[in-house]
């Protein structure tokens, strides 16, 4: 609803932009409004894509996340502040009731600064863990820019990321090398499923603190791919929470900087991955929808359509076991500017559960056909010979894929009383239909003897 | 797997930096001792380790056993302290990667210690054996060193059972399934239920064979329709009739088309019955039966 | 009393079209005191369905009149019994929605539209006189003094046996059943006495009525063949039993088998067995009759011996090897309950749990039955007097009720009918005897023909009696007989209090509404139920599945209109056992529990605020040891009792007790009620602990007035995929520490 008036609010405005699929309403929260210079390379592209950002100070008093209960931006970007405290209107308990009313967070960390105890306690509560003093760096020997860190080798230059595995898209790639200036590691917990990384340190590199381990790293935090660049947390509810190391890669100093990686001159492509990143954290990519769910009853007479008002007999509420039964949803994703046909990675698939408790049936959807923002995805099975109420369920969750849980709730019936096969199509009970007959015909000639008999020439006597 | 691929390119890259660079980190004097629990000093194997070309055999570490690396770091030849000194280990089927710190004294003496017990799980579940290179690096411009000295393969003790966590949920494509339907229910061979349906209706020939041999007859139905024509028909109509609607709600009728028919019939039945068998008596009376 | 007026009438009137039109409008008034002393709760609180079962025949009733008779044969219900569903078509007794939509098409027919809840409401009453008429009926066929009948039709209108289960509200199986039984009886009686086809096909009739509409069938099921196997042992086979039997049993069983309930239970379930023995029996010795006709009496001797002991080896036999190939259905556990009272409590905790399956305690026969049941005996002591065959079956049919009465408080129902026949025979027997004005000399003159049994009986007794027949022995003056009979009409008077009092007081309340008095004296009526089942009418969505004890769940059903997960039909015992163990569980174990079964809300009577000792904690035990038989290890009884063995929710309560998921909800905010410290459990006399329970998957969502019902939403997932309980934690502010320096090994992520 809310991407669609701001889509109508768009239209009427005439403003042809790229907008998030979940609002354009952006703050920023930094520290000193002289630091805005600094990434005017990067707001700038912000407002191109259609946000409207509000500058706030992290000390302002009408800073408030929440408004009436609801949340009064769409998104956040939280800078680095110099300050150990975010002040009242940022704790950690706000910025995830924030994310429970559906705002996304971009959280950027810098080595430079100490990281504030809201964001600490915030991503200790995630699951996703900062070194535990406070201005560790990340550091590679092997893969630094020779240019600005020839000595400290604190600016990672790494190459685009890949997916983090085959069945995952990957929204992120992408040509040349991306400058990570002094970066806060983040190591992520292995129990949580809704963690993801975007870019991992090369295996080489490792976070350590220039006070208390100068000449050498002891007990580094984290080392090689563990340590997190950008790392990733999408809520049940889909909200985004991107934590990117280094607020540093968003300035404009780095956008297109000359580097040299082991003596080879290159240049950073920050600006594209930056740009990758936000429209990620923000909801331009990698956002799903579906569509109307349709079933019906397939009776083998290619009734296939998905246009519910013309035939009242499809989603029916009730079904009975053993019915042949068709099920189609379009799904579609939203890609920058509108919605496109959605298809999954080659390895993966959306799948369709048709459960009671547990699934009976788990089947992979596959496309039927495509509209302009749509892919129509379909699958027919056989009800379960089990009666009871069931549940068309797609419960489609990826990595860096909003969720898509969905289900409708349907009733299995038994065979009614009039739906059995009846006798005489069954051979083991002729017999017992032959029975009857005789029976019949036995009580109607007894009956006519009975009633016609004259007295028998032998005197036997019939059993009454 | 794919980190694999990120990885060797790294490799061949570093060792490229050994032969061109001039200052550049490397070691000596790389000893590796594998020791038993409870086995004498310098009871384990020993190998001596080189910066170029790593062990052909795989060091195998067992559950108890300690393995025990010394070394020197040099950086051109010179023994250096450099600020990262890792023996970086790595499952080549996953990827995953886990480095140990080597303690490395200014005189550049390093050691590191590793029993199982400072693997992570995944590792000592892997099934081939684990890669193990050593990183040095530091600030400055040396050349830092990174290459695979040997290979680690961990034998657990099959009698100590591995405390595995479960494994933890990732959103992925789930194992499809599909409902299993009970069998229908089986009809004998038909040829058996034909006997036996032959059987059941030969029953009726023979029911009517032996009153018929009794001395059943109707004669007297000429008598009866004579005497109560109108009451016997219809009694015995009705009977036939009852048939009939039993026959049809087997077939077609429900409840309520039956059961007003029935009435209909059986009081049709009742009232010309009640006159249809006191003639039947009549005749009873008057010895005709 | 009766008896009394229409015998001092016969005296100046003459026919019996008056005794008759007498008699009419006796039984007229009697069926009228039936129904209307059955009306004390209609019109204390509202025409309104009482208690639980009713609430479902209730729905039932209205299902089919709103989707006629068809739908309701193939009813799949999926607002009961969730995510499984019930086949509540193939799975109920429909006697009684049937009856109630026929009655509610009939006047629809004759222009008189009357709300089906009315109908509902008022049907019990209404059989209540029928059964008055029946039993009339049946105990006319016993003895020949009309006045006996008239008795019993009295007794059984009034008698608060009978009234328990028939007040108006109370639309159960049973408003219909005992009309059924006694009508079933009488027709029975008079085809063992005429040897008719006819009556033997009506029986069959109304049994077939009376097993669409009551589970008890198996009473008469069972007692039939018992009457015709004594008959036969006392050597009174005859054509008209043989007669009578058969075609009750034929015509019968077939009918049984209509309902999709009973299926072919009849011929495979062992409570059937007996009445298909019989039948088998019958037919040997009507055989045997026949060739005894035929044969000398010596090759007969043999010929009897052989066949006795073939047939007892065949059919024992089969009998076994079908039992134990699993044929014949194996004894039910509500069967073995009726032998051994003990069993239940150890092996079916479902069972025992009911309150009406426990044994009768031994006041409650005086309660129910007042003075019949010291004149019952001696009804059936003059039954043994003259000991014609359906004297027979009073015998044995108060034997047999009068134990199953014993051990089970609901079946005393099934006694009271023939309490109240016997009764009423000893009562008039007394009656006739003392109210005889007339002395000895004036021997029957007009009364010969007409009443034989009018006449004093020490007197006048037939011939039979020896001992009896020397003349002038007995009570003639005028005092003893006047002091006699008013003794009789006090005892009658006392009953009829006695019988009024009962229904009023404990009878009448519909246990959805509960009345209490004030100090004053004022009536105050606390109606948590109803308040809450339409708050979550009115609150919830349409298919929010509600999670409570199956106590509940017909009325949620009824009332809130709301699926539930179990109810009072407890088909499934696992699916109880799975409620009972997410109530008696930690929270961390209910919680999957619940989200796998689609729960919303959660459902809880709670009495401690209001002294109402009906609540679940005080079932809660019953929940335990349900969960326990399925899940023995994870769920067990001994940790819910101290160490001392008790049951205890204060201070000194067990861990695990604290810490299930019922203990919690039920005193979750409850010291909020009172002073610091104070917090008072009413019912069980405790004083709660100062740190009341706290909850972190499900959140307080309603409390009635008076406490008794609490709900309780259940939350969603963490939308960070958290534990509730840390969740609720980092909410109330206490922030994750970091763990302190790592031992052993790192664990790495993998994606």
């Amino acid at each position: 609803m809310r991407w669609l008036s701001s889509f109508l609010l768009l239209v009427l405005l005439g403003v042809a932009q790229a907008l998030s699929s979940s609002g354009r309403k952006l703050l920023v929260v930094l520290e000193e409004a002289a630091e805005k210079e600094r990434f005017g390379g990067f707001f700038g592209d912000l407002e191109a894509r259609g946000f409207h950002l509000t500058f706030e100070s992290p000390k302002s008093t009408s800073l408030s996340l929440l408004k009436h209960g609801e949340r009064a931006y769409d998104h956040l970007l939280l800078l680095p502040a110099k300050s150990k405290g975010l002040g009242p209107a940022l704790t950690a308990n706000q910025l995830l009731e924030f994310m429970k009313k559906e705002g996304n967070i971009l959280l950027t960390l810098s080595g430079d600064h100490a990281t504030p105890t809201a964001v600490q306690s915030l991503l200790l509560e995630l699951d996703i863990h900062l070194p535990s003093d406070r201005t560790s760096l990340v550091v590679d020997h092997f893969n630094y820019d020779g240019e600005s860190a020839k000595d400290k080798h604190d600016v990672l230059l790494v190459p685009y990321p890949k997916a983090s595995r085959p069945d995952v898209k990957n929204y992120f790639s992408g040509e040349g090398v991306i400058a990570v200036p002094r970066a806060v590691g983040q190591t992520l917990g292995n129990e949580s499923p809704l963690l993801a990384p975007i870019l991992r340190a090369p295996s080489t590199a490792y976070s350590y603190n220039p006070k208390d381990e100068a000449d050498i790293v002891e007990d580094p935090f984290a080392v090689g791919e563990q340590l997190n660049l950008v790392s990733t947390l999408q809520a049940h509810n889909s909200a985004r929470l991107t934590i990117l190391g280094s607020a540093e890669m968003l300035q404009d100093a780095w956008f297109e900087a000359m580097a040299s990686l082991n003596g080879k001159a290159v240049k950073t492509a920050n600006r594209d991955f930056v740009a990758k990143v936000s429209e990620w954290a923000f909801k331009e990519t990698g956002v799903l929808r579906v569509g109307k769910m349709v079933h019906y009853l397939n009776e083998g007479t290619g009734k296939k359509s998905n246009s519910s008002a013309a035939l009242p007999q499809n989603n029916p509420k009730i079904y009975r076991i053993k019915n042949d039964v068709s099920f189609q949803v379009p799904i579609s994703e939203y890609s920058h500017t509108h919605w496109t046909p959605f298809t999954p990675p080659p390895s993966d698939s959306v799948q369709l559960e048709f459960s009671m408790l547990s699934p009976f049936h788990r089947l992979p959807l596959s496309p039927l056909s495509q509209t302009a923002n749509s892919t129509l995805y379909g699958v027919s099975f056989k009800t379960p010979d089990q009666h009871g109420i069931f549940n068309f369920r797609i419960n489609y969750r990826r990595p860096f894929l909003t969720n898509v849980e969905v289900k409708e709730q349907v009733t299995v019936r038994h065979f009614a009383h009039d739906e059995w096969p009846r006798s005489w199509q069954i051979s083991g009970a002729w017999v017992w239909i032959a029975g009857i007959w005789v029976t019949v015909a036995g009580w109607v000639g007894f009956v006519a003897i009975w009633l016609y008999s004259s007295p028998a020439v032998g005197a036997a006597k019939k059993t009454q | 797997m794919r980190l694999l691929h990120s990885f060797i390119p790294s490799l061949l890259l570093s060792s490229a930096y050994v032969v061109s660079a001039a200052s550049s980190w490397s070691f000596e004097d790389a000893t590796l001792t594998v020791q038993s629990k409870g086995a004498g000093v310098g009871a384990g194997a020993k190998e001596k380790l080189s910066p170029s070309t790593p062990l052909s055999k795989p060091v195998a570490l067992g559950s108890t056993d300690s393995l025990k690396m010394l070394l020197t770091t040099t950086n051109g030849k010179k023994a250096r302290q450099p600020h990262q000194a890792f023996l970086t280990l790595t499952d080549p089927t996953t990827g995953l990667e886990e480095s140990f710190v080597l303690s490395v004294k200014e005189s550049g003496r390093g050691k590191v210690d590793l029993t199982q017990k400072d693997l992570p799980i995944q590792f000592l579940t892997s099934s081939k054996p684990i890669v193990a290179s050593i990183v040095i690096g530091s600030f400055g411009s040396s050349t830092p060193y990174k290459s695979k000295v040997f290979d680690l393969s961990v034998t657990r003790d099959p009698n100590v059972p591995l405390a595995i966590p479960a494994k933890p949920i990732r959103y992925a494509v789930e194992p499809e399934i599909h409902h299993i339907f009970r069998t229908d229910p089986r009809s004998p061979p038909k040829i058996i239920t034909l006997v036996f349906a032959a059987v059941v209706f030969g029953a009726l020939p023979a029911l009517f064979g032996v009153w018929a041999t009794l001395g059943a007859n109707v004669n007297h139905l000429s008598k009866a329709l004579s005497n109560a024509p109108v009451s016997h028909a219809l009694f015995f109509g009705s009977i036939l009739a009852m048939e009939g609607i039993f026959f049809m709600y087997y077939t077609s009728w429900n409840l309520f088309q039956t059961l007003p028919a029935a009435a209909v019939v059986a009081s049709v039945a009742f009232l010309s019955g009640s006159r249809a068998l006191s003639e039947v008596q009549e005749r009873r009376l008057a010895g005709l039966r | 009393m009766a008896g009394t007026e229409g015998d001092q009438f016969l005296k100046q009137a003459t026919g019996r079209n008056t005794r008759g039109m007498l008699r009419v409008i006796i039984l007229c008034l009697i069926a009228g005191a039936a129904v209307s002393s059955r009306l004390f709760s209609v019109i204390r609180f509202e025409s309104i369905i009482h208690e639980f079962d009713p609430w479902f025949n209730f729905r039932a009733t209205k299902y089919l009149v709103q989707n006629g008779f068809y739908s309701f044969w193939d009813w799949f219900d999926d607002r009961t019994w969730h995510p499984l569903g019930r086949v509540t078509g193939g799975t109920l007794y429909p006697g009684l929605m049937v009856t109630s939509g026929v009655i509610y098409h009939l006047l629809r027919f004759l222009a008189l539209p009357v709300d089906i809840r009315n109908i509902c409401v008022l049907l019990a009453p209404g059989f209540s006189g029928l059964t008055a008429l029946a039993t009339y009926l049946l105990t006319s066929e016993m003895v020949t003094s009309p006045s006996a009948g008239l008795l019993a039709a009295a007794f059984m209108g009034i008698t608060p046996g009978y009234i328990s289960r028939s007040v108006a509200g109370s639309y159960d199986n049973e408003a219909i059943a005992i009309f059924l039984l006694v009508f079933t009886f009488f027709l029975w009686i008079k085809a063992v006495k005429n040897g008719s086809v006819f009556w033997g096909a009506l029986t069959a009739l109304f049994y077939g009525y009376m097993v669409s509409a009551w589970g008890g069938y198996v009473f008469i099921t069972n007692l039939l063949p018992l009457h015709a196997f004594v008959l036969i042992c006392m050597g009174r086979y005859s054509p008209r039993l043989y007669v009578s039997y058969t075609s009750w049993y034929a015509l019968g069983t077939l009918a049984s088998m209509q309902i999709p309930f009973v299926g072919f239970l009849p011929i495979r379930s062992s409570e059937h067995m007996s009445a298909l023995g019989v039948f088998g029996l019958l037919q040997v010795v009507g055989f045997v009759e026949f060739v005894r006709t035929q044969l000398p009496s010596k090759q007969f001797q043999t010929l009897l011996r052989a066949l006795v002991l073939i047939i007892f080896l065949v059919s024992f036999g089969g009998l076994v090897i079908l039992t134990l190939s699993g044929v014949i259905a194996p004894w039910t556990g509500r069967f073995y309950s009726l032998w051994d009272t003990g069993y239940a409590k150890i092996h079916i905790p479902i069972i025992a749990s009911v309150s009406e399956h426990q044994p009768t305690a031994w006041p409650a026969f005086f309660f129910d039955l007042s003075m019949m049941i010291w004149l019952f005996p001696a009804g059936v002591y003059l039954c043994f007097r003259s000991l014609t065959d359906e004297q027979v079956f009073i015998v044995i049919y108060s034997v047999l009720a009068s134990y199953f009465a014993g051990v089970m408080v609901r079946l005393m129902l099934t006694l009271t009918p023939i309490v109240c026949v016997a009764s009423a025979i000893a009562f008039s027997q007394i009656l006739d005897t003392y109210l005889d004005a007339e002395m000895p000399k004036l021997e029957m003159k007009e009364n010969g023909t007409s009443e034989p049994a009018k006449v004093a009986a020490t007197a006048i007794l037939p011939d039979g009696l020896r001992s009896t027949r020397s003349p002038l022995i007995g009570v003639y003056s005028y005092a003893s007989k006047l002091t006699v009979v008013g003794a009789s009409a006090v005892y009658l008077m006392l009953f009829v209090l006695h019988c009024t009092w009962v229904t009023s007081n404990a009878y009448s309340s519909p246990s959805v509404v509960l009345a209490s008095r004030l100090p004053d004296g004022s009536q105050h009526i606390i109606d948590d139920y109803r308040e809450a089942y339409y708050w979550l009418r009115q609150n919830t969505p349409d298919n929010a599945k509600i999670m409570s004890w199956w106590d509940y769940g017909y009325q949620i059903g009824g009332m809130a209109d709301r699926p539930t997960l179990v109810d009072n039909n407890t088909w499934n015992n696992t699916h109880i056992a799975t409620v009972g163990k997410a109530m008696s569980s930690r929270e961390e174990v209910s919680y999957p529990i619940m989200r796998q079964h689609e729960v919303d809300y959660v459902l809880v009577v709670f009495g401690g605020l209001l002294g109402y000792s009906g609540d679940d904690i005080n079932k809660f035990l019953w929940m335990v040891r349900i969960a326990e038989g399925i899940w023995p290890d994870e769920v067990k009884e001994r940790d819910f009792f101290t160490a001392r063995g008790e049951y205890r929710v204060d201070d000194e309560a067990t861990l695990t007790m604290k810490n299930s998921l019922m203990y919690k909800m039920s005193y979750y905010n409850y010291n909020a009620l009172f002073p610091a410290g104070q917090a008072q459990d009413r019912v069980r006399g405790a004083r709660l602990p100062a740190e009341g329970p706290q909850l972190s998957t499900i959140e307080e969502a309603f409390t009635s007035e008076n406490w008794i019902i609490r709900i309780y939403k259940v939350k969603d997932l963490d939308n960070f995929g958290r534990d509730h309980q840390s969740a609720g934690a980092f909410d109330k502010g206490h922030k994750k520490k970091r763990a302190s320096k790592r031992k052993g090994a790192r664990v790495l992520r993998v994606e």
